[in-house]
């Protein structure tokens, strides 16, 4: 196995069929869902993820066939086990399934899976990016950063109504600025033309994240490698297994080889990265 | 111990089978490129509680793949252009191996550019006491150099089986490619240079599209289909095959149960190899093992060797 330090703090991850305890649409195709997942580890690492599977591991369809990634929200752990939360939007049909799953029917998990964020360092600034379904993986990042840090997080969407549902995030102190792309909330525009607020350009001593779709986190990074910041993404490549043997989830890095975004991500540190080939 | 997944007090069942040389505690394996280097998978399941694992298939140099998008999905199955990405013959033996409990019979699976190449790596893996025997990757069908063209034409796989049974002793099977018009033509040319069994199949050459950007969706353009999607496909050339030579086969296609498994060896197979659906499923292949010992059960079969090639055929006219 994998013999990194944080791996072992993050605990192996378990293979089990979780009971649904709700699964509810927050409006524009957004659900959240919470699963009770027997053999959850004890310790969640910012970040990371599971293979879900609608109906269950042993489902009877094989049509979809693969499980879909969805980075965890939030983490309750309980005796033997956690409540695990998802955020996630319905794109296609994996995604219209789980939000099928009703109350006390079964859903397949194999998770945690792969390597989290690191914390900013105490006292530091982050600033957390996220566009779209992005900010599921950021709530955990962004509540234990605001321990230490002072912690911007901006949020970008088509419109008001694809933010979903904002209350965890507003009841952390943390600055929140909202960007749509139709202006129907905040700043009218792209939400990496927030970058700019704060006066934070200049800012050397501050930690980037960045989690949405693609072109946004390579501007993010473009944008940090300018500034001489250090930026941390997300990526969220197609996925087979999730757990680092089908080989098929690899993101070409700068050094010319390849990584894996299940194994060795999804997060990277953005310089890592070949943003031409990805 | 021969009863994997028996139930207290069911009848046992004598789970053991002989691939070519190669004795395994039941006749399940896992499928090469689809079970990593084994390591993977102790988080989720027992390893002894399968017949043994192949290996990801592995070049004589460390091998990076194909620029992505690598894989799709497609109906019940998906597709992949991996490009054999591998750590190499020598990381291998000397990093990964370690890490498998002694129990577990590995098979490797080998590849490589022209059959020097193969045969050396064959050469580099025949002395290491785990490795139970060698599975020569005849078939891989996206890789530009290599793969296709052994598989694919009956004299150039004939000298391919020739130098590599000459440079390994241990068991040797051959895998075959599904993307030819005689299967049962290149299991006898198998069969005639020496080969220890055969191994099949591999995936299924194949194209998927994107109509918005009205590109393929691989960069490689081409894929190999697996899955449920291809267990026909795979059943019929097992079968094929089957009547057409006297070494044992492996059959590998689609398999997700036990049910499955039971069709692979009806239809003449020997053992089985569980592929895409360890990545639905990490613990797929030990309940394909457990699946099969249930249906001897419940048929009253005291030994899975009897279901082999125990396919009835319509009385014919
Ligand atoms: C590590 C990781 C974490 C993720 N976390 C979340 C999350 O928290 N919430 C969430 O809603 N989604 C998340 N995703 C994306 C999610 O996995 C996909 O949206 C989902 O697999 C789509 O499945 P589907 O069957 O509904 O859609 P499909 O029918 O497979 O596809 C429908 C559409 O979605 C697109 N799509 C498919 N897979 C992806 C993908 N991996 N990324 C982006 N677009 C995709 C397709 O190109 C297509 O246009 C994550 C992906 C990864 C790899
Ligand atoms: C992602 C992926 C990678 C594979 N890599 C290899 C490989 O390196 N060598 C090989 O012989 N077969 C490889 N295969 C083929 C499988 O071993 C198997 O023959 C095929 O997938 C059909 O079985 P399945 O339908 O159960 O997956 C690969 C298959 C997949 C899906
Ligand atoms: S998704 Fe299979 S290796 Fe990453």
């Amino acid at each position: 196995m994998v013999a990194s330090s944080e791996a072992a703090l993050a605990g192996s991850p378990t293979r089990s069929d979780a009971e649904v305890v709700f699964n509810r649409d927050e409006g524009a195709d957004n659900w959240r869902m919470r699963l009770r997942v027997p053999g959850w580890p004890r310790q969640t690492a910012p970040g990371q993820f599971a293979m879900l599977t609608p109906g269950g591991l042993t489902k009877l369809s094989s049509d979809p066939l693969l499980p879909r990634p969805m980075a965890v929200y939030r983490v309750f752990t309980e005796a033997g086990g956690a409540e695990v939360e998802f955020l996630y939007k319905v794109v296609g049909r994996g995604t219209t399934l789980l939000s099928q799953a009703e109350a006390g029917e079964v859903v397949g998990v194999v998770g945690p899976l792969g390597q989290g964020f690191s914390l900013p360092p105490s006292k530091g600034k982050a600033v957390l990016v996220a566009g779209g379904t992005g900010v599921a993986s950021v709530y955990e990042l962004a509540a234990l950063a605001c321990e230490k840090s002072e912690v911007w997080l901006l949020m970008g969407a088509r419109s008001a109504a694809d933010l979903g549902n904002l209350e965890d995030f507003e009841a952390l102190p943390l600055n929140l600025e909202i960007a749509t792309e139709d202006g129907s909330r905040g700043h009218r525009g792209l939400v990496t033309e927030l970058m700019g607020a704060a006066g934070l350009d200049g800012e050397e001593k501050l930690t980037l994240y960045a989690c949405g779709p693609t072109p946004m986190m390579r501007a993010v990074a473009k944008l940090a490698a300018e500034r001489g910041q250090r930026c941390f993404v997300s990526l969220e490549n197609p996925m087979a297994c999730g757990f680092g043997v089908c080989l098929g989830c690899a993101a070409p890095r700068s050094d010319g080889g390849f990584s894996l975004v299940c194994r060795d991500g999804p997060v990277f540190d953005a310089c890592e990265i070949d943003w031409e080939n990805l | 111990m021969t009863s994997d997944g028996a139930k207290p007090g069911a009848a046992s069942v004598d789970t053991s089978v002989n691939v070519g040389g190669i004795q395994l505690r039941n006749p399940v394996l896992t499928a090469s490129g689809t079970f990593g280097y084994g390591t993977e998978f102790a988080a989720f399941m027992d390893l002894r509680k399968i017949g043994g694992f192949v290996a990801k298939s592995l070049t004589l140099e460390p091998r990076s793949g194909n620029m992505p998008a690598r894989i799709v999905e497609t109906p019940s199955g998906m597709m992949n252009a991996i490009g054999i990405e591998n750590v190499g013959v020598e990381a291998f033996i000397h990093e990964k191996l370690p890490q498998i409990p002694e129990e577990v019979p590995v098979v490797a699976s080998v590849f490589g550019t022209d059959p020097e190449m193969y045969a050396e790596t064959c050469r580099r893996l025949s002395d290491v006491p785990q490795i139970k025997g060698l599975e020569i990757n005849a078939s891989c069908p996206h890789v530009k150099s290599g793969g296709i063209e052994f598989g694919q034409n009956p004299k150039v796989l004939a000298e391919l089986v020739r130098v590599t049974r000459k440079a390994t002793s241990i068991p040797l099977l051959i895998k075959l490619s599904p993307n030819v018009t005689s299967v049962a033509e290149m299991a006898k040319v198998c069969e005639a240079e020496g080969a220890d069994g055969i191994s099949l199949i591999n995936t299924v050459q194949a194209l998927e599209v994107n109509i918005e950007t009205r590109r393929p969706v691989l960069r490689n353009v081409l894929g190999g289909l697996s899955g449920p999607a291809i267990r026909p496909i795979a059943l019929r050339m097992v079968w094929q095959a089957a009547q057409a030579v006297k070494i044992p086969i492996c059959g590998i296609g689609g398999i997700a149960t036990g049910e499955d498994a039971v069709k692979f060896l009806l239809c003449g197979a020997t053992a089985v190899q569980v592929g895409t659906a360890n990545y639905v499923n990490p613990k797929a292949a030990q309940e394909v093992a457990e699946g099969l010992v249930a249906y001897a059960q419940a048929q009253g079969v005291s030994a899975l060797r009897d279901l082999i090639g125990a396919l009835e055929l319509p009385e014919s006219g």
